[in-house]
């Protein structure tokens, strides 16, 4: 008896203490803002600037992290119906961006793009992303570039050094192939369209972005092209079997291929397996197929941290997103997670890495947004879908073109 | 005998509690799904209402048609093995002094999370990892259709095995010694034993294990998603699966809802028909 | 000794990746080679990598949470679940069987669709970021759970128990609490197993109902470590971060493992 009755009291205590969390509503003038991300991994990364930039303009910020980007945005939507706000949160340029500022969820930040760029914080370059209508929204929460990771050691052992062309790169990974090492990674799973942006990219950049914005077909020739040009780097077998599902740090480190395209965000895997930039592994840009194009396209990525026109407290948002933009807040975000900043004045470590931003900011490559942001959802569903088909069959690519344009058709019908 | 009228006014007192729970946050959130397939919706603007539109789009679409096939796989895959063996782990282990221990090995799987799975079993499946190596061969499991199905049931297996195995053992404990003595005194034992006596004893745990593991294979979702996202292609999709991808990551909430109105009529009419016959 | 024996061959081959995941955890972090996981490592660096997974995660302050949700709400499923198997079928309720259809019907949902309006109901609520809201969400999913269970349990119970503790004059209630709860404790042991993994475990519904961090369950950083490109984690430390999220559990189950063992519990009856 006396047993069942503590029992009774325990769980009576326990849900008392239950009761004390944390559901009151929030009142204007803010001294911490909440930052909602679906980087969870990035927990740490956050709250080292929250207490920065609580120490250096009052205002201290606090992450809530999500692992499964789609979940999260489905949860940043259905919060624009809610009073549940988020000060401020992670989202994706492109279609994406432009979807919830047409419903005026997003507070405008040409202010702050204007005064970044005359400081020299931002670089014009990035505009036309994060610009709708001529008006700006939300500030680079990230930027990355893409190219390639290579082994150095296995460059090294085989005599090769970055290629200059399209063609000095399919003869070095003829060269390995015949040493009997696989020159490149693949997968089917969700990273399965980088070899398609790439060499869309590097074939027929107006073309990507023709597609991109439904003013081409994906059964067009250009396009054909492209998926025979990646046929025949499969069949010639320079790639590795897409259904691996080793972690691509791993497949660089044990040369399991010997190169592996990714964006410069990578360069946390390679330091996180205590591997060192230029005796160990090294990064190139990787050079167009088609010769006669008059820039090398780089891939380009940007995830844009933005604030709600209904903000609890603009001002403090607005303020947040101002000094995210800085040399001070950039250099620690950059150096902390060992990538590349949006802010040309931060210097990056890494050799090659800085090397790239540089360049990139002097308008020396033309920058080529990345498929994911570029491509609707619907049909980047279709394609990576398809790609994934494609890698594992790649007698299919005429079928996958016709499936993704379907979903295209389908798409654009309503959303021209 | 004075409280007996009591009786019947507090026995939906006694209810009450669990159904309401049920109904408030399990059923009522699901009649927005269900409102959602009639519509088509982005998550952002307002829902376009469309009638039977969604539903008419399940008819036509390859795809539902794989992830059918699949989920089917899933269920009959999950009878015959965690389930299976689970039973058999559990009849051999319940009565032996220190079966306790035997079944740790099975129970410890059971602890890990979905991604974590992933993480254990990538060097197994991979191109030249453990089981290629073993088995002698070059498969890439997680590749072709059904492979890639069966290779994840097999993981699914590890990890769910304790479970069943669990609660095949509550069954098996809560069996009454007197009908086991009195047949061993008739002297059956093994096989006839289990089956004339015991398999019959233990059904009401029996109907749970299968009704649990029904409704969860049938709505199969986070192993197919850490492993391969229902890749390559859409080939190893289960419904579960296929309604995810086309509400969260094609933003399609209309159709999306569809296919989890159909995955839950399913789940409700198999547990229904299974539990009638079961459960009285 | 044929049972001892194919017991003991199927628990080694079920130790197997068990084995690859203790091995690759104690690896060094920037030692890991795929296609040699299954050698042993001369270092033993398990315990550096459960820092480095914990440094990045911040579990302290959600610990707590996580710990009363995962006990509470199942000690609350299997009392609010086993009463009304109790009243369904010892008490005999009219109609038993479809108030039994409708409470195990809330298993039949895909949760994932269950999230978005979740979540606005619960802002409109004000249980959002609360861990009432947290407990009560966590409870509902186990409700069925332990009705399915504990129902057909007190099935299989001889009805003249309940008759012998009628005639003493016991009120239905102090029935069920004095002798079926007792009665069934394994099953209970068993349901509160399965459902404090569940909440352990559980990303979608705490990513989704909570933001700060004294509510949030304590998955989140972790499982981003493990499954994240952004993150670039090296296997063994993600290997690691698993193992600590799964100790609780495993310590679980060897602390009940007594309850299991035949003849403990009610074999007379």
């Amino acid at each position: 008896m006396i047993r069942s009755r503590m029992a009774t009291f325990g769980v009576l205590a326990l849900l008392l203490a239950a009761c004390g969390g944390n559901g009151a509503a929030t009142q204007q003038k803010k001294t911490e803002l909440t930052l909602y991300n679906d980087k969870g991994a990035w927990t740490k990364f956050f709250d080292e600037m929250g207490a920065l930039s609580k120490q250096r303009i009052g205002l201290g910020m606090k992450p809530t992290g999500y692992t499964d980007s789609a979940q999260y945005q489905a949860f940043i939507k259905a919060s624009f119906r809610t009073d549940v706000k988020p000060d401020l949160f992670t989202w994706q340029t492109g279609g994406m961006l432009e979807e919830i500022v047409k419903q005026r969820q997003v507070a405008e930040t040409t202010a702050v793009w204007q005064e970044a760029i005359k400081a020299g914080d931002l670089s014009p370059d990035l505009m036309p992303y994060y610009t709708i209508g001529g008006k700006q929204y939300c500030v680079p929460m990230n930027v990355a570039y893409w190219g390639m990771f290579y082994n150095k050691k296995i460059f090294d052992e085989h005599g090769l050094r970055p290629p200059a062309t399209w063609e000095d790169l399919v003869k070095a990974a003829a060269t390995l192939k015949k040493a009997g090492v696989t020159p490149f990674y693949h997968t089917s799973v969700l990273f399965s369209f980088v070899w398609f942006e790439q060499l869309m990219a590097g074939m027929d950049p107006d073309l990507y972005d023709r597609l991109a914005t439904g003013k081409a077909k994906y059964t067009d020739p250009g396009v054909v092209q492209v998926m025979e040009k990646w046929k025949e780097l499969i069949d010639a077998g320079y790639f590795m079997n897409p259904g691996d599902k080793t972690d691509p740090g791993d497949v660089m480190k044990t040369g399991k291929a010997a190169m592996v395209s990714f964006g410069t965000w990578f360069n946390t895997s390679m330091t996180q397996r205590d591997l060192k930039a230029g005796s160990d592994y090294g990064f190139f840009v990787i050079p167009n197929v088609n010769p006669a194009l008059p820039k090398t396209s780089v891939i380009f990525e940007s995830g844009p941290l933005c604030s709600l026109a209904k903000a609890a407290d603009p001002e403090a948002s607005a303020k947040y997103l101002k000094w995210w933009t800085t040399a001070e807040a950039q250099e620690k975000w950059a150096t902390t997670r060992g990538d590349v900043s949006a802010n040309p004045k931060v210097t990056i470590a890494d050799e090659a890495l800085g090397q790239i931003t540089k360049d990139a900011g002097s308008g020396r490559y033309r920058l080529v947004n990345r498929y994911f942001e570029a491509t609707p959802p619907p049909i980047l569903t279709a394609a990576l879908d398809g790609f994934g088909t494609f890698v594992t069959e790649p007698g299919t690519y005429k079928e996958v073109l016709e499936t993704i344009q379907k979903e295209a058709d389908e798409y654009w019908s309503t959303h021209q | 005998m004075t409280r007996a009228p009591m009786l019947g006014r507090f026995r939906y007192g006694y209810v009450a509690p669990a159904a309401l729970l049920v109904a408030v946050l399990l059923y009522a959130p699901f009649l927005w799904t269900a409102y959602l397939s009639l519509t088509r919706y982005d998550g952002l603007s307002e829902p376009e209402w469309t009638g039977l539109a969604n539903f008419a789009h399940l008819l036509d679409d390859p795809a539902l048609l794989t992830s059918t096939r699949n989920t089917l796989l899933w269920v009959a895959g999950t009878m015959l093995l965690p389930v299976g063996l689970g039973l058999l782990v559990a009849v051999l282990s319940y009565d032996l002094r220190g079966g306790g221990w035997y079944r740790v090995p099975f129970m410890l799987p059971y602890a890990l999370s979905g991604a974590g799975l992933a993480m254990v079993w990538s060097p197994v499946l991979s191109h030249d990892g453990v089981a290629n190596t073993l088995l002698g061969v070059d498969t890439a499991f997680l590749q072709e259709a059904p492979v890639n199905t069966l290779a994840m049931l097999l993981v699914w297996t590890w990890q769910q095995l304790g479970v069943n195995t669990l609660l095949f053992v509550v069954g098996l404990q809560s069996i009454p010694k007197e009908p086991i003595e009195a047949a061993r005194l008739d002297g059956a034992s093994g096989w006839r034993l289990f089956r004339h006596v015991i398999w019959p004893l233990m059904r009401p745990l029996t109907a749970v294990v299968v009704g649990l593991a029904l409704v969860a294979s049938l709505k199969t979702f986070d192993i197919v998603w850490v492993m391969t996202q229902g890749g390559p292609g859409r080939n190893s999709e289960t419904l579960a699966v296929t309604m995810y991808k086309e509400t969260f990551v094609a933003s399609d909430y209309g159709y999306g809802s569809a296919v989890a109105v159909l995955l839950t009529v399913v789940t409700g009419l198999a547990s229904y028909l299974y539990l009638r016959r079961q459960v009285r | 000794m044929i049972r001892r024996a194919v017991l003991v061959v199927l628990g080694l081959v079920w130790l197997g990746p068990t084995y690859l995941l203790i091995v690759n955890a104690s690896r060094p972090a920037a030692s890991y080679d795929p296609s040699r996981a299954w050698a042993p490592s001369g270092d033993f660096a398990l315990f550096a990598n459960f820092a480095t997974a914990l440094e990045s995660a911040d579990l302290g302050r959600s610990l707590a949470s996580t710990a009363l949700y995962s006990v509470v709400s199942p000690l609350l499923g299997v009392v609010i679940g086993a009463l009304a198997g109790y009243t369904i079928v010892v008490l005999r309720l009219r109609h038993g069987f479809w108030w039994f259809l409708l409470i195990f019907g809330g298993t039949v949902f895909p949760s994932q669709m269950l999230l978005v309006p979740l979540f606005v109901g619960y802002s409109d609520a004000g249980l959002y970021d609360t861990r009432l809201g947290m407990i009560l969400v966590y409870t509902a999913v186990n409700v069925p759970l332990a009705a399915f269970v504990l129902r057909n349990f007190y099935g299989g119970v001889a009805f003249s128990i309940f008759e012998a503790a009628r005639m003493d004059g016991a009120s239905t209630w102090r029935i069920f609490w004095r002798v079926y709860l007792p009665l069934s404790t394994s099953a209970l042991a068993a349901v509160f197993i399965l459902e404090f993994t569940f909440i352990w475990n559980d990303l979608i519904f705490g990513l989704t109902l909570t933001t700060t961090a004294d509510v949030r369950p304590v998955m989140t950083a972790l499982a981003g470590l493990m499954t994240d490109v952004y993150a670039g984690t090296p296997v063994p430390v993600g290997l690691a971060a698993g193992l600590v999220c799964s100790l609780p559990t495993v310590v679980l189950f060897l602390a009940t493992q007594r309850l299991f063992a035949r003849g403990l519990s009610l074999g007379s009856v």
